[in-house]
């Protein structure tokens, strides 16, 4: 499977990703420029995290091997693609329990700010599974690799 | 090699699966009462009316075709270990090489007055359940709703969602005494009171009035209080269903005894989820016939995520996560934080975490069930406890998972 490889010495912490993940799930129309990065619908499902000695921590999903998230979905909304290796999401089947969100050890899924849904990487799947995190990266922190899974 | 699961649910599912997904040439059946596959943690749902038989199914389309399952809806009445098959209501025998027992488990009905044989109580544990449910509150304007636990509350709440009148009645002091602390009990309490429903605390049933057609139209409680009804439904707990294992040479307490392999003492049967009685929710009978499937299949794995001190709730838009034990004793540390989005109130004893209570925003909660579950020493990480994160353990493995980075925190 193909999966979005982490370099965190490589990451300064410019939040790019964060922003480039923003715009590529924003519900409404718009460039970069007109993002409301403080409308809680256009959060970020990926996070850059400062720890204690001031460097970066880039916490993306996943798409784990066994995802605690699909073992813990009541509904089926959330299961393991048998050919892509992609954890998917479909909101229409959700129950909103978030119960995933109790067992993703990373905590890189979480509630929507409307709590009817949840919100994670897709590997945007929109445009041809090329995560715009990746091609935002000016640090190349991030890179997408074919990996055994 | 014929593989044979009694039950459709969490466990029975994921184990048919997982035995696919390691033999393609296995022959899989499975038997079960259901009509149809459903989640039982969404019954509250078809109650209200947010969702029909369809929308409660929890598998992929056409699951039995593409993972070639044949599914039987029947009734097993019992199992035959030297014969190595297992009998159903209609007498069919079914042989099989590995048996798994997911059969869950089902209401349990106190025996205090007619309870147990007044047509207008029911139980709520499968969808059959929420049909008669369903069914009976057509003419039901009074429902009483016995035990205020997780089940209890879910009834209560599909219930007002179809405008009925909702009395609830409960043994302990406080609502969800199990799931949550008093605090963040209350703020359910008075937000199922604003939509209606009545709540009668630390009162026990003590008898119950028939009226005509041997209907209970009330009971009364230890207080002496009386509560008309026309219908009750009762969540005052389960057992593993387990009646069709007498005789069979299976061994069961509480529940089906297994071992770490979630065998059972007799060679090629082996059982997983609520049946066995070590836990009573989704995640842990999913993954318990996953390792099931795995030592059917000959694999020797040992089923070892035992931690089931996690609730999880979201009733009218009001979310709260429960994970362990928030205890107050002299030798822990308590935390409490709030803010307009959420309530926070953790427990730490000897650096470790022994419970926490998210109310409200409960992002990165996965990451407090690693912590407790694994009682990792969290001192000296952050300031502010609530801020910790997997970046404080981050790294990761050559395939680009992660793991857990613990062993640093603690020699520094
Ligand atoms: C209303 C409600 C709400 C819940 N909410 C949550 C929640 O939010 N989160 C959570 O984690 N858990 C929740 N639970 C618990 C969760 O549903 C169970 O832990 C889970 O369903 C257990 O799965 P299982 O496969 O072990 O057994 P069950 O789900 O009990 O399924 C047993 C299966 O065996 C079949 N069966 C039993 N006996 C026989 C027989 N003799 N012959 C043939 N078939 C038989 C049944 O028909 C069924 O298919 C809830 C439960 C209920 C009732
Ligand atoms: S959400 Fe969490 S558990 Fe699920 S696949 Fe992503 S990282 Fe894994
Ligand atoms: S919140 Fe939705 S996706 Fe998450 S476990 Fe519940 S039903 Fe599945």
């Amino acid at each position: 499977m193909r999966r979005i490889m982490i370099d965190y010495e490589k990451c300064d912490g410019c939040k790019n990703c964060s922003i480039a993940c923003m715009q590529a799930h924003r519900e409404d129309e718009g460039t970069i420029y007109d993002l409301n990065l403080t409308d809680p619908r256009n959060e970020s499902r990926n996070q850059i995290l400062r720890v204690k000695d001031g460097t970066y921590r880039p916490l993306f999903c996943r798409h784990c091997k066994e995802p605690e998230c699909v073992m813990t979905c009541m509904s089926g909304a959330l299961r393991k693609d048998p050919e892509t290796g992609l954890v998917t999401y479909d909101e229409t089947r959700c129950a909103a329990c978030f119960m995933c969100v109790m067992h993703c050890p990373y905590g890189t899924i979480k509630p929507s700010h409307s709590l009817q849904k949840v919100i994670k990487c897709d590997f945007c799947a929109e445009d041809g599974y090329e995560p715009n995190c990746v091609k935002s990266c000016p640090k190349k922190a991030i890179h997408v690799e074919e990996v055994e899974a | 090699m014929r593989h044979v699961i009694i039950g459709s649910s969490a466990a029975g599912i994921s184990a048919a699966r997982e035995i696919r997904r390691l033999r393609e040439d296995a022959e899989i059946i499975m038997i079960s009462r259901d009509g149809h596959v459903h989640s039982r943690c969404m019954l509250h749902k078809y109650i209200s009316h947010e969702r029909d038989v369809k929308g409660l199914d929890f598998t992929e389309d056409n699951f039995f075709e593409t993972q070639r399952v044949e599914y039987i809806q029947n009734e097993v009445i019992s199992v035959q270990e030297k014969e190595k098959c297992v009998v159903l209501r209609t007498g069919e025998e079914i042989p099989y090489d590995r048996l798994l027992i997911a059969s869950g488990a089902q209401s349990f009905i106190p025996p205090v007055g007619d309870l147990r044989t007044a047509p207008n109580v029911c139980g709520m544990r499968d969808l059959s359940d929420a049909q008669t449910i369903d069914r009976m509150a057509e003419s039901a304007d009074n429902i009483l709703v016995i035990g205020a636990g997780l089940v209890g509350m879910d009834a209560a709440y599909g219930l007002l969602q179809r405008g009925k009148r909702v009395t609830v009645l409960e043994m302990s002091h406080r609502i969800l005494p199990v799931q949550l602390d008093a605090h963040s009990a209350e703020v359910y309490q008075r937000e199922f009171e604003s939509r209606g429903a009545i709540f009668y605390l630390g009162r026990r049933l003590e008898k119950t009035i028939c009226g005509v057609g041997g209907q209970i139209c009330r009971v009364v409680l230890d207080t002496g209080e009386n509560i008309d009804c026309d219908m009750i439904i009762v969540a005052a707990g389960v057992r593993p269903a387990i009646d069709f294992l007498d005789n069979s040479g299976v061994e069961a307490g509480r529940g089906v005894l297994v071992d770490a392999g979630l065998q059972t003492n007799v060679k090629d049967i082996y059982a997983a989820g609520d049946v066995i009685g070590h836990s009573a929710i989704w995640p842990n009978a999913v993954k318990q016939g996953i390792v099931a499937a795995r030592n059917m299949c000959g694999m020797s794995e040992k089923y070892t995520d035992t931690f089931n001190e996690k609730n999880m709730m979201n009733f009218f838009g009001i979310v709260t996560l429960y994970l362990g034990q928030i205890c107050t004793r002299r030798d822990e540390v308590v935390m409490t934080e709030e803010d307009r989005n959420v309530y926070r109130r953790i427990s730490i004893r000897d650096g470790k975490v022994t419970g926490i209570l998210l109310q409200g925003d409960i992002s990165n909660a996965g990451v407090w069930q690693y912590l407790i579950k694994n009682q990792i020493d969290i001192s000296n990480i952050k300031e502010n406890v609530f801020q910790i994160s997997y970046a404080d353990f981050f790294s990761v493995k050559a395939d680009g998972e992660y793991r857990w980075n613990y062993q640093r925190q603690a020699a520094e």
